[in-house]
């Protein structure tokens, strides 16, 4: 089956800079692979079982990156709109997809440093879509096979393609490609396409932020532990006023 | 100006927050329901404006309605569809905001209405800020802000929308997951972090953990690189998700990954020796000190205190 893999799309928010006044930068940051891409990378290589897997990614984020993971080509979307705008992301990253002849199936991972990309790619492309994916197999009918957790439980289903599988990752990556892959990796085609190109003029979604302000959330009360006993009686009496003990 | 909004539901998680917050645009809040009747009449009975159902068959998922409420949306025009971040929730957001040719917005906090715009609040920078954003045309927006209990006073009458979800998306299997239950429905939990140094040490924990009737619960790695506990009782955001009154963190950093376990916690206290540690970022009480020698003196105030 041949697979489309959208990795590095976006950034991580713990990189961000908050300075005093809560205005938020990212100085130097690019767009980063999330703990959640290369699960999606290692279930579309085994379900490819040798057909085609794409890359696919925005921005700048380094090409190599599937291509090191057992992808044969890499697109970039580039010059997708702002951060806040991720409609147009989405909608972009679909019809980047629809563009490729015969896609069984888009992995994306399911990262929550932003549901919207995933939820407007799949809304856009609107093929059949599954979110939370923990494993996805072949069956022998070659029918796909989707395990994904819901709330306390694990549910198999079977999709019948074309898909999009938002991959959800338990653990860090465990055979990151070494150096000899990754140069492999740069020698594998690479293609841009402009999001211009890409997206229907018409679809502005206007969206304008405001800026950033700091929560009116209380900070948390931090209590001196120097002293043990007398640290935990302030905590206890605090925990009464809140009611829960 | 008084804008209509929907709220797709396929389980109770926030639906009552996501009233709330649609509440505030001034308009009809129709919740639109992918699952059984019975989460329908719940709907019904939190004060919704309009309930329509599209009533899961069985061995039919949620997301296999996408297309039908997605042009039932088409129809019905509202200018807000929120969705929680449950992930069949999020697929019918997709389908929706893409009918509707909306802006998709994630971890939205709150929405307003100013003027012809929606302005929407949403976390930023691992929730460190909140960022304003005005949007002119619909909004669907995924929504983890807080929860809000809501009781309407009629309860309206569930609208059954008839629908074929088609053959792409069949549950094979559905198994709840073993050993998690006490856990995820525990008023109380003690989590157990990388602070503690030894197996043994987790003695001074469970004696904690019983004082206050808690179960226990730890981080990925005490399960996965020290194996004191099994799968089932680390929390975050790959695994369980509980909303207890109170959470103690003993020896935990505060990693986005397990705090989103927690988020729904009413209460969360940290232990953590490190004054710098992230944790005391999203707490709402702190004990910078040693666990060693806090938690012994935690649990002898507990068991002193009357009903703790
Ligand atoms: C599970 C996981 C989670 C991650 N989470 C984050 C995250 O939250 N935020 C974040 O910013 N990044 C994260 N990363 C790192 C991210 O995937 C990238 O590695 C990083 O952003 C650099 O990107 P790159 O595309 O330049 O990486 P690559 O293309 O993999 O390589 C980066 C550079 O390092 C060199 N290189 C690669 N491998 C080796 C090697 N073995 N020895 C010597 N040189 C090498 C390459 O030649 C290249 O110049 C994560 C990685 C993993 C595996
Ligand atoms: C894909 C992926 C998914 C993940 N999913 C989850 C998940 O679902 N749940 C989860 O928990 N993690 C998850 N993680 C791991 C997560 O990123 C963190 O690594 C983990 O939560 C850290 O655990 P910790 O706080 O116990 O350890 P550490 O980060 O090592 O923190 C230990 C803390 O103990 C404190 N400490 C040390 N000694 C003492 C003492 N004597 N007294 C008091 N405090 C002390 C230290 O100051 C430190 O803050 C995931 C990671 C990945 C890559």
């Amino acid at each position: 089956m041949k697979i489309v893999v959208v990795f590095k799309w976006a950034r991580n928010p713990l990189d961000a800079r908050v300075s005093a006044d809560a205005a938020v930068s990212w100085p130097g940051v690019k767009l980063a692979a999330s703990d959640d891409d290369p699960a999606a990378m290692e279930i579309a290589v085994a379900l490819a079982a040798g057909d085609e897997v794409v890359g696919l990614t925005i921005g700048d984020g380094d090409t190599a990156w599937a291509a090191a993971r057992g992808a044969a080509r890499t697109v970039v979307v580039t010059g997708t709109p702002g951060e806040a705008d991720s409609a147009a992301t989405g909608a972009a990253l679909a019809e980047a997809v629809r563009r490729m002849a015969g896609v069984g199936a888009v992995l994306i991972g399911d990262s929550a440093w932003d549901y919207a990309v995933i939820s407007a790619l799949a809304g856009r492309l609107g093929w059949p879509a599954v979110a939370g994916v923990t494993a996805a197999a072949c069956s022998e009918q070659g029918e796909l096979r989707v395990t994904r957790r819901l709330g306390a439980a694990i549910q198999v289903l079977a999709a019948a393609g074309p898909v999009v599988l938002a991959v959800t990752a338990s653990r860090a990556e465990k055979n990151v490609p070494g150096m000899k892959e990754v140069l492999a990796a740069r020698k594998k085609p690479a293609e841009k396409i402009a999001a211009a190109d890409l997206l229907d003029a018409a679809i502005a979604y206007r969206v304008q932020t405001q800026g950033t302000r700091f929560p009116d959330t209380p900070p948390a009360r931090v209590i001196d532990g120097g002293d043990p006993r007398t640290a935990c009686e302030q905590l206890i009496a605090a925990l009464r006023v809140e009611g829960v003990i | 100006m008084a804008i209509d909004s929907w709220v797709i539901i396929v389980d109770e998680n926030r639906a009552g927050g996501m009233l709330d917050a649609a509440r505030r645009l001034g308009g009809r809040v129709t919740a639109a329901v992918a699952g059984k009747r019975d989460l329908a009449e719940r709907a019904a009975d939190m004060g919704f404006d309009q309930v329509l159902c599209w009533e899961t068959a069985d061995g039919v998922p949620a997301e296999a309605y996408a297309a039908a409420l997605a042009e039932r949306a088409a129809q019905d025009a509202p200018r807000l569809v929120l969705a929680s971040d449950a992930p069949p929730a999020r697929v019918l957001l997709g389908a929706a905001a893409a009918a509707l040719n909306a802006a998709v917005v994630a971890s939205v906090r709150a929405v307003a209405a100013a003027e012809e715009n929606i302005v929407v609040s949403r976390a930023a920078a691992e929730g460190k800020v909140l960022e304003d954003i005005a949007v002119s045309g619909a909004l669907a927006g995924i929504f983890d802000g807080d929860d809000a209990e809501q009781r309407g006073d009629a309860a309206v009458t569930v609208e059954i929308v008839p629908a074929e979800a088609g053959a792409a998306l069949r549950v094979l299997s559905t198994e709840a997951e073993s050993g998690a239950a006490g856990l995820l429905t525990a008023a109380r939990v003690v989590g157990v972090g990388m602070g503690l140094r030894a197996r043994d040490d987790l003695r001074i924990v469970e004696d904690l953990a019983a004082v206050l009737g808690a179960e226990t619960a730890c981080t990925l790695p005490v399960c996965d690189d020290m194996r004191w506990f099994a799968a089932h009782s680390v929390v975050g955001s790959s695994h369980s998700r509980i909303a207890p009154t109170l959470y103690i963190a003993l020896g935990i950093s505060g990693q986005p990954q397990h705090m989103s376990g927690v988020r729904d916690a009413k209460v969360v206290v940290a232990v953590n020796s490190d004054p710098e540690a992230r944790i005391f970022k999203n707490c709402d009480y702190g004990i910078v000190g040693d666990l060693y020698k806090i938690v012994p003196e935690l649990t002898a105030a507990f068991a002193a205190t009357k009903n703790p």
